[in-house]
């Protein structure tokens, strides 16, 4: 979508998102590529529940005045939760995010983190989305590589990889 | 039918309990009339071919520890004497699990089984170390082999799974089969308090034993989805070939993380041709695996039913009875009775 460079903008065009029970996984501002007539290209990704809701967003993105200009879908995607522990912090979680979200069609889309007392171990719980089953299966087992590197105890559901 | 108890400890007095309280319901209601023939332990043994007095038996072993200071009893290492020496139908073998040689179990099934003598074991060590000799050589002596409390307890995951579910092929067994962890679990996730101290805690009551490691690093649990494996899956696999992960990892803080996305931590063992693994999984919560306490609990996946989960009491004489009970009636059935 492109926004104009005002405050604010941002904010009109995720609430009806929120709104109509979409979740927001990543937003990318790009300020540097502004359109000739001065706005703003934002790239938002976001999960919703179906395609009616869907369509009330982009009603309501049209009645706020946003103009959607490309619009990407990708049906199902796949969410999987992996609990990992040990020293998630000194292991770099940065790192391991980063490693997961540069497989294609995978973000990390959550992460709660409760620390340990200090020198014990860290327990962090992460939602992994990707855009298939497939796709969820190697993000698994490429967390599940990491997870050994860095010494950590993954913890999967059952059933999942 | 004349029976043989190798083994007068939890499992052997429980067993008499109940072959006691359940004389008239036996003879009544299945037309079985058992007779203790003979009770062994490491320290003697009593003979009765006529039958013994399991009344009077049991207040010896409860009060003086053994059988070998029974009236009439004979001292030392008799099992293997009793076995081959004297006549009986079905030989229980109850003795303390060895995981490593299977001893003294495996010698004591093998040559029961050579005797020609029915077995009925709870006993883990000699089915873990070697399962398929065990199979093949009760179907060459032609004698029936059950170990349904080998696994669960009291749950009849083996029976069920054999008999009932025979039309099915099993994709893949998943079960909470160790009540110690499963209790440590339960406690850290109902009272956020740390491992060690819900360990000491299951000490004090009992429920943990001194050295708890089989159970806290899931060797025990590798040890039950090995023989589910093997014996309902139809693989040969040995402790070796299961991957294991304990729970001495788990802490309260990663079990609150679990259960704000609706899902607890479960020591899982899972089964499927190919692959046997045993770790600390992610359950939801009110999943049939998610059972509280020192519960224990199995799900198979089926082709046809799809999912069939049991929950029980994974352990305890009484409640383990169950399950010896159950085979030795379940030979007595197979053979006519
Ligand atoms: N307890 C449960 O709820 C439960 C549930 C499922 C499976 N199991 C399994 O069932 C088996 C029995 O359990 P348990 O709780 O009854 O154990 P236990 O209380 O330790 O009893 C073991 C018995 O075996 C005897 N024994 C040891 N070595 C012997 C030998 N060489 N010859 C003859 N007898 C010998 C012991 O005699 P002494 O006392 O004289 O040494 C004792 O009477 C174990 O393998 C256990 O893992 C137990």
């Amino acid at each position: 979508m492109e926004l104009e460079d005002v405050p604010g903008e941002l904010l009109k065009a995720l609430e009806p998102i929120s709104r109509f029970g979409g979740n927001i996984q990543s937003i990318m501002h790009q300020r540097e590529r502004k359109t000739p007539l001065g706005r703003v290209p934002v790239m938002l990704i976001f999960e919703i529940g179906d395609r009616a809701r869907l369509n009330r967003v982009l009603a309501a993105l049209r009645a706020r005045g946003v103009r959607v200009t490309q619009l990407g879908e990708r049906e199902g995607a796949v969410r999987v939760t992996a609990l990992l522990i040990g020293h998630i912090i000194h292991t770099d979680i940065r790192d391991t995010i980063d490693r997961l979200n540069a497989l294609r069609g995978v973000r990390v889309s959550d992460l709660s983190l409760a620390m340990g007392e200090p020198g014990q171990e860290s327990a962090a719980r992460m939602t992994i989305t990707a855009d298939d089953e497939r796709r969820v299966n190697s993000a698994i087992s490429n967390l599940q590589r990491i997870a050994s590197r860095k010494k950590l105890l993954m913890i999967t559901s059952i059933g999942a990889g | 039918m004349r029976i043989v108890l190798i083994g007068f400890g939890n499992l052997g007095r429980g067993l008499s309990r109940a072959l006691v309280q359940k004389a008239g319901f036996l003879r009544r209601d299945h037309g079985l009339i058992p007779r203790v023939v003979a009770a062994v332990d490491e320290f003697g043994a009593v003979v009765d071919e006529k039958g013994l007095n399991l009344a009077g038996l049991l207040k010896t072993a409860e009060g003086k520890g053994t059988v070998a200071l029974h009236r009439g009893a004979k001292r030392g290492r008799l099992a293997l004497q009793v076995i081959e020496g004297i006549e009986a139908d079905v030989v229980y073998e109850l003795t303390p699990t060895n995981i490593e040689t299977g001893e003294p179990g495996l010698t004591h099934i093998k040559r029961a089984m050579q005797a020609g003598r029915h077995v009925i074991t709870s006993n883990k060590g000699p089915l873990v170390v070697a399962f398929r000799e065990l199979d093949s050589l009760a179907k060459r002596c032609g004698v029936e082999f059950r170990y349904s409390a080998s696994v669960g307890g009291a749950i009849p995951a083996v029976g069920l799974a054999k008999k009932l579910l025979a039309g099915n092929k099993i994709r893949e067994i998943r079960g909470v089969l160790n009540g110690t962890t499963n209790y440590i679990l339960t406690r850290m996730s109902t009272e956020g308090a740390p491992f060690e101290i819900v360990l000491r805690e299951a000490q004090e009551l009992g429920i943990a034993e001194k050295d708890p490691t089989l159970d806290i690093e899931g060797i025990d649990t590798a040890c039950k989805i090995t023989i589910l494996a093997n014996s309902l899956l139809g693989t040969n696999a040995g402790l070796k070939d299961v991957k294991v992960a304990g729970i001495a990892r788990v802490r309260p803080e990663a079990i609150r993380l679990a259960q704000e996305a609706g899902q607890t931590i479960k020591l899982v063992g899972t089964a499927k041709r190919g692959s046997l693994e045993v770790g600390p999984k992610l359950v939801p919560l009110g999943h049939p695996l998610a059972v509280g306490g020192t519960l224990n609990a199995v799900t198979f996946e089926l082709d046809l039913a799809r999912e069939i989960s049991i929950t029980g009491f994974g352990a305890g004489p009484r409640e383990t009875s169950s399950s010896l009970l159950g085979d030795l009636i379940d030979i007595h059935r197979t053979l006519g009775g």
